[in-house]
């Protein structure tokens, strides 16, 4: 398979530049639905606060609902990004040059959009500042026991490696942008650039930096997830409380994030004319990842039964048979289709490459991995272990709102991103690419 | 802000609490809005008696007619805010430690929203003068015209019945439409006096329903805390059984252990066929041989669409018990009350289980109502009063009492609680509740009490004696001359001999009349004639009498036996029913209406179906078959030309064509909580069947279901309609037999009955006791804990409405209920298993779990809090620190009990519901957790109390046996708090036993409540195996092949748990069957100690 097909630096520079900076009109009517869409979440979010968290449809057994599972959802989104930007830097993958910024965006907006949730979810959501553990008079301190206080720490932790590691990959590119623009853009851009001139001093600096964050940020790429997971697997409830949650979540999050990077950038690449930096090369192994990944989830549902039906627990059992068979069949079964069965096309090299084929399962990826969290979060406590107290869960219409809310706050963040940033990383395609210098080396 | 002072600022956050609160209230069914903002203020100047932060407690007495009971109000700030045990009357044996669950809804009604205020005329206020003086005009006028003066009213005793004996010159009509005057009238047919039977249930080895909730609203809280005693394996070596003859299994009846179903109506045929077979079986050729002579049992049994053999095997085990009893239906009916009465008789048990000396006041029954409205429509009667009867609502349509009230000179309904019949009333003169009120009851030959007002009435309302004397005085009526009361001819030859035998003065005993200057001086003079009078006077009236209302009870010595007399009496011929039948009963919260204005009895769950503020049509699964119906569904129920429309529950406890409906919902005129909700069940009583003594029986006849096609919108907390726990063993039953002969006796000497699988704990982690991860507090004094005796609870939910009363529990309303939202800390969790016999044979077992927050001491809840809201306190309490909570709900998630309730919304209290909030706990806000606290209000008040004697006084085991309000209320002792760390407490000794078990144990949670097995007459006897091996095969292995999910648990899990402690390991694996293992070890016990 091809690889990255650039001409020239110039044309490198010139390719991905062109793009930044002129909103055509669909893509102002895609911000400006992005934008309605996060004035909707802040609309659904009033009577949450006003009349209490009885707006949504959470009950007395199954307390957290679509908030949760969006949150999970979100949170391994972002770890695609991670993996692509860090893991695959070390191990020196080159196929992630052309897809990882834009992978990079994703992960910094989605864990943004993750962050939400654990806000809004909170019966006072005026109180979240009680989840830090600041000094104050009245003596009150938080309670490092609790899953979710980890959570507090993983994510903001994910969240300030993720910004900063996105950021020192834009700056040589935000230099690129500076100089090819005047005026006030070359001024904003000289700021974001640091100073950056290129020097061989610079490069030597950077590229240790940047080897640093990589290596800094790969764990987490393990970690936050795998701390996700403890929300659930720290539990006593049925169908939550597993040792597999970790590795588990972990290969859904890479599944669920590889397949949102192709949901975005196969578009993006087709609209911005990107073919000679994103392209099959990148499709494939994308496609190749979520294989894997999805052999791996789809291995971890059958351990999960597996266990259920050896351990010969009551509860254990009751759960993963209700699941395939009670009223949340649907979910169950949806689940199954889009994570075990709807990737398995891909096995044919030809489909890894029809970009409609590639969308439409990546599509159905997404919806299939908020399932899985759905499945999750809403199943086991739907259907606890008092029989007397089982409850069925449904969103009500403003968890709804919140949930397109939250696809608003994230599409409208990466709109803007995509004409602010390069959205591929030029000076990495130019590692790619033979160096401009006089002589024989340009002829090869 | 400078110029804000903070009268200023306190003013703005009153306004702003104010404007919030006009701007969002919603209807009360939407019942909650934006927290709330509340001005607070000290006294200027304290009221004498009142200490802020203390409850005073007054002796008064609730409910009325033969249920009375003598309980304390429990006064703060000028309110009764609860209800109590009367300690002291409990402390000398004269009173059982329960508090009805009437009297907690009696509360509730006193601040009930919708109350009238003040008198009224045709729907407009006026003055107490204009309608007193209205009144007495209208008694003279209908005195002067010849016409009555008439009362209606429900059960009554004591000094009010005398007074409005004298005031409507004997035509006064004490009637309930699901009463017991059935039961009187038996009385009199069989032993010549009118009289109710006193029932004594405690030593009864069998006990025979037909369909009597004498463990729901019928017949007084007595019963179930004899029936508890009775089934209490401890007290004498045998566990009462419990029969049913009745179509339908209702809360009571889900606590049979024999049931058998006849056709609706046909348990006067069943009675009396097995009131001859037992006759037969006991040779009895007493007094009453002459009324079963005509009885033939094939045709009575053909008649009541049940087998002989059944009813054979029904008498065989009464008549083998020795001590039973009989109790009577449903509904009132005299036929069948005689043949129940009649059974106790031929079995010997008059004088055992049955005694006389019972309550002797007026019991009209529904024949006298039909003469008195008859009376009404011919014209005869000028004024009508009515009380607390609700003649409009109650009696079927076919009477046609509301035509027959348009015909009275003047209707005066004289109660302050709005119904249909207030609706329909010239004027309404609302009477005082009895938390309000002077009154005293008679509730036995032996027991007098007394009842004083607690607080000042709520509103401009008046002692219903008040307004009788003045009426009386201001028409210039004449008292009756004789005294009305049966009793009182006795009392006076009883005082004359007592005057003889005493030097104290002699005293004035003439009849009261009109005399008295008020109610008060009319009950208290009442008192000295009747009741000082008779004792030795040794101590002054003035003194006697405080000592007596401190009391708050009176006892006597009386005579409690009876003598045959058999009047002439023949039963009815049986005759087989046809069709539909459709069994009304009533509710055991609602009872017949008269508390569906309180929104508790609507909010609590139904014990049997867990449904919430609506009436719905039970089924049996043969007829939902028939009609093609599901849970919810919507069906046309008509009878007695009448059509009702409400959904459907398929519904276990009944068999054949049957369907049953409550009474108690569908009033219309009621308040907010009460009307249009669900259907009324009278309106469907036709009025044409009526009992050998002519009364109109409150059945339906003639009922035909139809589907309507349309959905219901019932709401029920039962999450699962399932009705097993699937093997969890939530609910466990034991075999009776071997309880009885073990009682409670250790697990160590009895062997583990409850035959549930304990997972093996890591050997090497116990002995190092690395359970627990985290250190507990060294030596603390308190472990505060709980035992539930599932044997014991008979569903009542009384618990329940006690901890709404108690903790300030937010009402939801059924819109938010049907979302899963109810706010109840105390569940009673309805399991309804199958257990196969030795023979085979598949029976229902009906098991009540109360369920609360079992305070763990791992708890799952408290690790995951990230911000500490809640927390394990030093008595081993896991607290809640509302304030700190943030709302995140992962401790309800990770409750294994599910028993954390979260404030979805803020919830309202509407004015004056507010007034009846307990001070002592706060009104928990929008966005945090809260759950059982084991009333940490009452054990930390109580904890104060004994440190305050002695640093180091611990509060001693009979100080917290009933401490937290649930335990209070409970009747039959199912509920017993304690100190776990005290070795002598009820909860550490009942760990000990051999059917005591903990729910979800295998989750290492060091739960503080332990649950007692109940007895189950058809569950097998469980392989003992002794202390070493961690059960045998009971539940889990029997039921586990009924219940689908936990199939194939049994064997697998019993492999695993075989060798589970430190005897363990010599048996291994080898433990494959039940029968295997019993051979080998026939006694259980001993082999490994």
């Amino acid at each position: 398979m091809e690889a990255i097909r650039p001409p020239s630096y110039s044309a490198a520079n010139r390719d991905i530049i062109r793009v930044m900076f002129t909103p055509s009109a669909a893509y102002l009517i895609g911000l400006g639905i992005s934008v309605a869409l996060v004035g909707l979440l802040g609309f659904c979010l009033i009577p949450e606060v006003w009349w209490g968290m009885g707006m949504a449809g959470t009950n007395n057994a199954s307390f957290w609902g679509t908030y949760i599972v969006t949150f999970v959802f979100w949170v391994g989104i972002g770890h695609a990004g991670t993996l692509i930007s860090a893991i695959l830097f070390l191990v020196r993958s080159k196929w992630r040059t052309g897809v990882y910024r834009a992978s990079e965006a994703m992960t910094v907006f989605a864990v943004m959009t993750a962050g939400l949730f654990p806000v809004l979810h909170l019966g006072r959501l005026w109180q979240v500042y009680w989840f830090f553990p600041y000094p104050n008079q009245r003596y009150l301190w938080v309670n490092f026991k609790s899953p979710l206080m980890w959570d507090v720490f993983a994510i903001s932790t994910y969240f300030t490696v993720s910004a900063v590691f996105f950021y020192i990959g834009l700056v040589p590119d935000f230099a690129i942008v500076r100089d090819h623009n005047k005026g006030l853009i070359s001024k904003v851009y000289n700021i974001l650039a640091v100073g950056w001139r290129g020097t061989n001093r610079q490069w030597h600096h950077y590229m240790a930096a940047y080897g640093f964050f990589a290596a800094f940020a790969a764990p987490l790429v393990l970690s936050v997830h795998s701390v996700v997971s403890w929300d659930f697997a720290m539990a006593v409830t049925a169908g939550w409380h597993s040792t597999i949650f970790p590795p588990y979540f972990v290969a859904g999050a890479i599944f669920s994030g590889c397949a949102m990077v192709i949901t975005l950038l196969l578009p993006m690449s087709y609209i911005f004319g990107w073919k000679d930096y994103v392209n099959e090369w990148h499709y494939d192994a994308l496609a190749k990842m979520c294989l894997l990944t999805s052999g791996i989830l789809t291995y971890a549902y059958a351990t999960e039964y597996f266990i259920g039906w050896y351990s010969q627990n009551p509860h254990e059992w009751e759960i993963f048979y209700w699941r395939a068979t009670g009223e949340y069949a649907w979910a169950f079964w949806l689940m199954v289709f889009c994570n075990c069965v709807a990737p398995l096309p891909w096995y044919l090299p030809k489909l890894r490459t029809n970009p409609w084929v590639l969308w439409i399962i990546a599509g159905l990826i997404n919806v299939g991995m908020w399932m899985e969290r759905f499945n999750i979060v809403v199943s086991s406590t739907a259907h606890g272990f008092d029989p007397a107290m089982w409850r069925m869960y449904s969103p009500s219409m403003w968890e709804v709102g919140i949930l397109l809310g939250s696809c608003g706050w994230f599409m409208m963040y990466f709109l803007l991103f995509a004409k602010t940033m390069p959205a591929v990383a030029i000076m990495e395609i130019k590692e790619l690419i033979a160096a401009p210098v006089k002589g024989k080396l340009e002829a090869k | 802000m400078a110029s804000l002072n903070r009268r200023d600022f306190m003013k703005a956050l009153g306004l702003a609490g104010a404007t919030a609160a006009s701007a969002t209230a919603c209807s009360w069914d939407d019942n909650w809005y934006r927290t709330p903002v509340e001005e607070i203020l000290p006294y200027l100047v304290k009221p004498e008696q009142v200490t802020p932060g203390t409850p005073t407690f007054f002796a008064t007495t609730v409910t009325s007619g033969p249920d009375a009971f003598p309980l304390t109000a429990r006064h703060r700030d000028g309110r009764v805010i609860n209800v109590g045990v009367n300690r002291q009357l409990v402390q000398a044996g004269e009173a059982i430690s329960a508090i009805p669950k009437a009297a907690h809804l009696e509360l509730q009604k006193v601040y009930a929203p919708d109350r009238i205020r003040r008198p009224q005329e045709a729907g407009s206020d006026i003055d107490w003068n204009t309608g007193l003086e209205k009144l007495a005009g209208a008694v003279k006028a209908a005195k002067a015209s010849g016409k009555t003066v008439a009362y209606l009213g429900g059960y009554k005793s004591g000094a009010i019945v005398e007074l409005l004996n004298d005031f409507t010159g004997g035509n006064a009509v004490f009637w309930e439409p699901v009463g017991r005057a059935a039961e009187a009238t038996a009385m009199e047919t069989l032993f010549g006096s009118r009289q109710l039977p006193v029932y004594d249930l405690s030593e009864a080895h069998y006990v025979l329903s037909f369909g009597a909730a004498f463990l729901g609203s019928w017949g007084g809280t007595a019963l179930a805390s004899q029936f508890a005693h009775a089934r209490n394996p401890n007290h004498g070596h045998f566990i009462a059984r419990m029969g049913l003859v009745s179509p339908h299994q209702d809360q009571t009846g889900a606590n049979a252990d024999d049931w058998v179903a006849t056709a609706v109506g046909g348990e006067t045929a069943a009675a009396f066929a097995l009131a001859k077979l037992i006759a037969q079986q006991t040779n009895y050729a007493g007094f009453a041989t002459a009324i079963l002579g005509n009885v033939d049992v094939n045709a009575s049994a053909a008649a009541a669409g049940v087998e002989v053999a059944a009813l054979e095997s029904i008498a065989k085990m009464f008549v083998e018990a020795g001590t039973a009893i009989a109790l009577p239906g449903a509904v009132e009916n005299t036929d069948l009350a005689i043949a129940a009465m009649l059974i106790n008789v031929v079995s010997g048990n008059i004088g055992k289980t049955v005694k006389g000396g019972g309550y002797s006041g007026p019991l009209h029954t529904s024949g006298d109502v039909a003469k008195l409205v008859a009376d009404m429509a011919a014209g005869k009667v000028g004024v009508l009063l009515v009380d607390d009867a609700n003649p409009v609502y109650n009696l079927p349509p076919s009477l046609g009492v509301k035509d027959a009230m348009a015909k009275v000179g003047t209707v005066v309904a004289l109660s302050s609680h709005p119904s249909e019949t207030t609706a329909a009333a010239a004027m309404v003169l609302p009477t005082s509740t009895a938390f309000e009120d002077w009154g005293d009851e008679d509730v036995s030959a032996s027991t007098k009490l007394l009842r004083q007002p607690a607080m000042t009435p709520l509103w401009d309302t008046r002692s219903l004696g008040d307004i009788l004397l003045t009426v009386a005085r201001g028409a210039g009526l004449t008292p009756m001359a004789a005294p009305a009361v049966a009793s009182a001819e006795g009392d006076e030859a009883a005082e004359t001999e007592a005057a003889t035998d005493t030097d104290a003065p002699a005293v004035d005993v003439s009849p009261l009349g009109f005399e008295p200057a008020n109610w008060r001086a009319y009950v208290q003079t009442r008192w000295e004639r009747k009741v000082w009078a008779n004792t030795d006077r040794s101590v002054p009236f003035a003194q006697w009498w405080i000592r007596t209302l401190q009391a708050g009870q009176f006892k006597t010595a009386a005579d409690a036996s009876l003598t045959p007399s058999a009047a002439a009496y023949s039963p009815p011929a049986p005759a087989a029913s046809e069709g539909i039948g459709l069994h009304l009963h009533l509710h055991p919260h609602r009872h017949d209406g008269r508390f569906a204005t309180a929104p508790w009895a609507q909010e609590v769950a139904d014990p049997m179906t867990g449904q919430v503020w609506d009436a719905w049509v039970e089924v049996s699964a043969e007829l939902a078959a028939e009609l093609n119906v599901k849970d919810n569904d919507e069906v046309e129920v008509s009878a007695g030309g009448q059509s009702v429309k409400a959904g459907v529950e398929v519904y276990r406890g009944l068999k054949g064509k049957s369907a049953a409906l409550a009474f108690g919902q569908g009033r219309t005129e009621s308040g907010r909580y009460a009307n249009n909700r669900g259907v009324n069940a009278f309106a469907l009583v036709s009025g044409d069947k009526k009992d050998s003594a002519g009364n109109v029986l409150m059945v339906a006849s003639g009922v035909s279901i139809t589907k309507t096609g349309n959905s219901a919108d019932l709401a029920s907390t039962f999450g699962s309609k399932g009705d097993s726990d699937g093997g969890r063993n939530w609910g466990v039953s034991v075999n009776a037999a071997a309880l009885a002969k073990s009682g409670d006796a250790p697990a160590a000497h009895a062997g583990d009955m409850t035959g549930i699988h304990h997972l093996p704990r890591d050997q090497r982690l116990e002995e190092k006791q690395r359970y627990n991860f985290y250190n507990s507090p060294q030596k603390p004094n308190y472990r505060f804990a709980m035992t539930v005796d599932t044997n014991a609870c008979d569903g009542c939910g009384t618990c329940a409405i006690a901890c709404y009363a108690e903790n300030n529990l937010a009402i939801v309303g059924k819109s938010l209920i049907k979302r899963g939202r109810e706010m109840n800390w105390l569940r009673i969790n309805r399991y309804w298993e199958t257990v196969t016999d030795e023979n085979g044979v598949e029976h229902g077992d009906v098991r009540f779990v109360p369920m609360m927050c079992q305070h763990c001491g791992l708890a799952p809840c408290e690790s995951v809090c990230p911000v500490l809201a809640t927390y394990h306190n030093v008595d081993g309490l896991n607290a809640m620190v509302y304030n700190r909570c943030v709302g995140t709900r992962y401790c309800a998630n990770n409750c294994p009990y599910v028993v954390r309730r979260f404030n979805f919304h803020s919830y309202v209290w509407p004015e004056p519901l507010h007034l009846q909030l307990n001070p002592d706990i706060s009104i928990r806000t929008m966005g945090v957790m809260e759950k059982c606290t084991f009333c940490v209000q009452r054990t930390r008040r109580v904890k104060d109390a004994y440190k305050d004697q002695g640093f180091n006084t611990l509060v001693p085991d009979e100080a917290l046996r009933e401490l937290p309000a649930c335990a209070e209320a409970c009747p039959t002792g199912a509920l017993t708090f304690g100190n776990l760390n005290d070795e002598a407490s009820v909860p550490a000794k009942s760990r000990e036993s051999g059917r005591s078990y903990v729910i979800l144990s295998e989750f290492n949670t060091d739960s503080a409540i332990n649950y007692l097995a109940k007895a189950s007459f058809h569950k097998p006897e469980a392989a003992h195996h002794g202390g070493g091996h961690g059960g045998g095969h009971g539940e889990g292995h029997g039921d586990g092949h009924h219940s689908g999910t936990a199939d194939d648990h049994g064997d697998a899990a019993h492999g695993a748990a075989a060798g589970h402690d430190d005897h363990g390991k010599a048996e291994g694996a080898s433990h494959g069957h039940t029968d295997e293992h019993k051979s080998a070890h026939p006694e259980g016990a001993g082999e490994h100690h």
